[in-house]
């Protein structure tokens, strides 16, 4: 049969190229020009009849199949589509306070009409956390995911909590060259099934858009768009590139890199750095650039490969394609925008972290692959970096306020037309996106939002701008246009994995740690460079990386570890907890950390023993200091907090629930995210697996 | 136009025509790219076909929502339409001087010379019956006449078979009711410049078929056509009509130009 329709579909080709290639009369022929606009339009065309007559003609048996495979799930379900819309870190007192203040009239209409109550948060309240018990319906003790990054208990390193990149394992040696034999290895470290995987098998059409920690890209009955944690072509969460003519200062904290540019005649040159050589030489691959100012000093033109164009002074690119070439035909494709921050004086360029080209992409970042490249024809191309907005170029001072809302608000409009475009191709079953804008300008701009915070204390309370007021109003519009474009059948559901507070001053834990005894540094040293540089091993019980988890230097788990596991280990939890609790910060007379929670209290699961041993609550207006964070221990405990990243959410959890708002009534008083899952398997008329830790919601038919 | 090409295609002259064939459709495949590249909107030409693209893909990817697949069906046709729409400038540019390249290669590449030994048909019609009886042959040395003249009056022809002992070009002679006019019969065994037709009037279909100068008005004549075998070009062991040949290469030639050039076409 399928031979037979080959052998159609050969003659029926045949007999249009026969007929194409032998014009009867020679002067009807007008060259090729004419044969490639006839051959492109006519190939568009035959493929999309194939494709349609292919679909056309099997769609009743593919109806019936899925009509056999769904029939128990639409039965029973309570809609015909739900929508999810997520917005990372949207705060419920900030949606109430400008809910009160008429700035969003969308949101008061669900909260009338609907349901609005604050979402309980996962601990600890972080969106890959709490993204991944989104979409899993687990704990974190069941989905292996306790924060951005996780250290390795054998080199108390930290390594990316979410997935993995491994070289290929296999290369062939060919004099100084290394080949390559595969493709890197991904692989997700997130456990548990989202719960669209059931709802795809079971016949329900999903398109997942941008959700966090759906990198690498599962296979499933469905369309997805990874969003937090697929990696930049560096393999890193995001490195900029800052290209300027001003003397070196140090490079940056982390997130980016500075490059001299070197002046030739009236051009500067420079180089946007790459991955890693795939050849083995060990270097990184370099794409250059060159920066031509014009005379006037408020324009330059920029050529990278075949690509050349102006911008002006404070104006960003279009995404330009870059190509890092390595020799014997590899090569890495990336695209990224540049940025023009300054001519005069100095030039300065910034570029963005060169982005996974969703037309071509390097590593997966859809599922199936075609999806990110059918956004990208559609809409042209768009950032498909996790964290694309360069919440460290503003924290370092690279691009201001205003070049960095461009970036985070550029980026938005392309995820509302991805949006928009899986709503309208989903008439039937399940729609979900997440946008972080809603996080990412609320990390950068609490400092307006209050009174005397460090980090804007030199700008007067009237002319403050209004960065989130803006935000939370534009994302009300958002909900306002979905609202228009469904039905009274669909359910909405806008949830937010966590809320917001300042966060206005450090607590270095590790200092903490040194300073009572548990963490020792080696003889002579005072304080530790990044990664516990300087930590005595032999000497440390307790120790902290990332934002929130305290480790204890457990024996058999840890290299070096000398706390034995059981009473001790268990005794020294008490004791810290006790000890940090209400820990008060002496500058303020605030009470810095309000809550220590034993990972054994709230975890349970396989991968409990991958959890830090203790999760820190910070106070409002408290977190984890820069330096703690990167495994760094100084001489203070307390410090003020004077960088752009002035909102944050890792504090404890029970200060930052999230928002759930619908358009029908939920009846239920404290709903958390780990019960979405279980409340969409049943809305769809799915049965619930017993592992579930949520609880399903009861949704108004109406 | 035609005294250009003649000096032009004289460099040819020596080669093969398959060569000539093949050089001449590298050439067009450049300069049609780069007409596409300088005189069309590249980057809409570019966003037409990613669209285009897209929407196949979603076919593909939506393939269970029969509403999208049908809308996105439509969406094919519209960009097809659009995509046409944008190629229509080059195309409307090119047209011309290509058509009358095409013409000009046409009389060197569409037929073969005549070959010494060897017997082809001379058509003359009239206007009249009555003239048609009163055409004679006038031939130039070096032409024989290989059998008497056959009258077909219905079509007001008169057909002889003649016969070239040498290569040369030949002017052969028709006269009728006092009035003269010349034909030009060439046998080579090279690439020639062959016009297999002269006419009276209709300028287009002098344009596109002949390569002589026009038979006068007042003349009794309407044409004189000479029978010149078709060439057919030996490549990838098939017998190509030359336009069919020019037609792949050039086009094949263009998709690799346009490629490296990175022009939208």
């Amino acid at each position: 049969m399928r031979a037979r329709n080959l052998r159609r579909v050969s003659l029926f080709i045949l007999a249009w190229l026969i007929i194409l290639v032998t014009p009867q009369i020679v002067h009807a022929y007008a060259g090729p020009g004419a044969g490639f606009a006839v051959i492109s339009s006519f190939w568009t065309l035959f493929v999309a009849f194939f494709y349609s007559f292919y679909a056309l003609v099997t769609w009743p048996i593919r109806q019936l199949s899925r009509w056999f495979r769904r029939r128990k799930a639409y039965q029973k379900a309570q809609v015909k589509r739900a929508v999810i819309v997520g917005f990372d870190g949207m705060d419920p007192e900030l949606a109430n306070r400008f809910m009160d203040e008429g700035r969003m009239p969308h949101f008061a209409q669900m909260c009338d009409r609907g349901t609005f109550r604050p979402l309980r948060t996962t601990f600890p309240a972080i969106s890959p956390v709490a993204w991944s018990t989104f979409q899993t319906g687990v704990n974190p003790g069941k989905h292996n995911i306790y924060d951005f990054l996780a250290r390795d208990a054998n080199n108390y390193l930290p390594y990316l909590s979410s997935a993995q990149i491994r070289e290929p394992k296999r290369r062939l040696k060919i004099g100084k060259y290394s080949l390559p034999l595969g493709k890197p290895e991904i692989q997700g470290m997130r456990r548990g099934t989202p719960f669209w995987h059931r709802l795809g098998e079971a016949g329900v059409f999903c398109s997942i858009v941008r959700v966090p920690v759906t990198f690498p890209p599962e296979k499933f009955p469905g369309v997805l768009l990874s969003g937090m944690c697929v990696p930049d072509l560096k393999g890193s969460q995001g490195t900029f590139c800052f290209c300027t003519t001003r003397a070196a200062n140090g490079r940056f904290r982390e997130g980016g890199v500075r490059i001299p540019f070197e002046r030739i005649a009236s051009e500067y040159r420079c180089f946007i750095p790459g991955p890693e050589d795939p050849l083995g030489s060990g270097k990184d691959l370099r794409a250059e650039f060159t920066v031509r100012p014009n005379s006037d000093g408020a324009k330059a033109e920029i050529k990278l490969d075949s690509e050349s164009f102006m911008l002006k002074v404070g104006e960003y690119s279009e995404w330009v394609p870059v190509k890092f070439k390595a020799g014997l035909g590899f090569s890495a494709r990336g695209i990224c925008r540049f940025y023009l921050k300054q001519l005069t004086p100095e030039v300065e360029v910034y570029v963005t972290p060169v982005n996974i080209d969703p037309a071509r992409p390097d590593l997966p970042i859809s599922h199936p692959v075609t999806y990110s490249i059918y956004l990208a024809k559609l809409f042209g191309p768009y950032a498909t970096l996790g964290l694309a907005e360069d919440t460290w170029a503003l924290n370092e001072e690279v691009l201001d306020d205003k070049a960095f809302l461009a970036q985070c608000y550029g980026n938005h409009e392309d995820r509302e037309r991805m949006f928009f475009d899986a709503l309208e191709k989903t008439p039937q079953g399940l729609c979900a996106c997440v946008f972080d804008t809603t996080d990412r300008v609320q990390h950068m701009f609490w400092r307006y939002l209050e009174d005397g915070h460090p980090a804007a204390k030199d700008v007067s309370a009237d002319s403050r701008p209004q960065v989130i007021q803006e935000l939370y109003a534009r994302m009300d519009d958002l909900i306002g246009r979905v609202m228009k474009k469904i039905d009274d059948e669909t359910l909405l559901l806008v949830i937010s994995d966590h809320g917001f507070k300042s966060f206005a001053r450090c607590v270095n834990v590790n200092a903490w740690l040194h300073e009572n005894g548990y963490l020792t540094l080696k003889d002579g040293k005072t304080e530790s460079g990044d990664w516990f540089e300087d930590v005595d091993w032999s000497r440390t019980r307790a120790y902290t990386m990332g934002l929130n988890g305290i480790y204890l230097n457990i024996k058999g788990r840890e290299r070096e570890g000398i706390v034995d596991a059981g009473a001790e280990s268990t005794a020294l939890k008490e004791e810290l907890r006790t000890k940090l609790h209400g820990l008060v910060d002496p500058a303020s007379g605030k009470v810095s950390i309000t809550g220590m929670f034993d990972c054994e209290g709230v975890y349970a699961g396989p991968y409990v023993d991958n959890a830090p041993d203790l999760i820190v609550g910070y106070g409002a207006g408290y977190r984890a200091s820069w330096d703690s964070v990167m495994g760094k221990v100084t001489g203070t405990v307390f410090e003020d907090n004077t960088k752009a990243w002035s909102g944050d959410h890792c504090v404890d959890p029970r200060l930052v629930p999230g928002v759930l708002f619908s358009n029908r009534k939920i009846n239920v008083e404290k709903p958390a995210i780990v019960d979405v899952a279980p409340t969409m398997l049943q809305l769809f008329g799915l049965k619930l697996p017993a592992y579930f830790d949520g609880k399903p919601w009861a949704v108004s038919t109406k | 136009m035609s005294a250009f090409f003649k000096l032009r295609v004289l460099v040819f002259c020596g080669l093969n025509p398959l060569w000539v064939v093949l050089g001449v459709s590298l050439i067009v495949g450049l300069l049609m790219v780069l007409v596409f590249r300088y005189t069309s909107d590249q980057k809409a030409i570019a966003r037409a076909k990613d669209r285009l693209k897209a929407h196949l893909l979603a076919v593909r990817l939506f393939q269970d929502q029969l509403t999208v697949v049908l809308r996105a069906y439509g969406e094919i046709v519209l960009g097809t339409g659009s995509y046409l729409r944008l190629t229509f400038t080059p195309l409307l540019i090119a047209i011309l001087p290509m058509t009358f390249l095409i013409i000009q290669l046409d009389r060197y590449l569409g037929w073969t010379p005549l070959q010494p030994m060897h017997s082809f048909l001379l058509e003359t019609q009239a206007n009249t019956l009555e003239s048609l009886e009163q055409i004679e042959l006038r031939l130039p040395d070096g032409l024989t006449a290989s059998a008497p003249p056959v009258h077909i009056p219905k079509e007001k022809l008169v057909v002889w078979r003649l016969e070239a002992r040498h290569a040369g070009e030949y002017d052969v002679g028709i006269e009728v009711g006092g009035q003269s006019v010349d034909k030009q019969v060439v046998v080579s065994s090279t690439l020639e410049r062959i016009s297999p037709v002269k006419l009276r009037g209709s300028l287009w279909q002098r344009m596109l078929s002949s390569a002589e100068p026009a038979l006068p008005d007042t003349s009794v004549i309407q044409s004189i056509s000479v029978y010149y075998p078709h060439r057919s070009i030996r490549f990838l062991g098939m017998e190509w009509n030359w336009i069919v040949l020019f037609f792949v290469v050039s086009l094949v030639s263009g998709f690799i130009f346009k490629s490296a050039l990175g022009i939208q076409i």
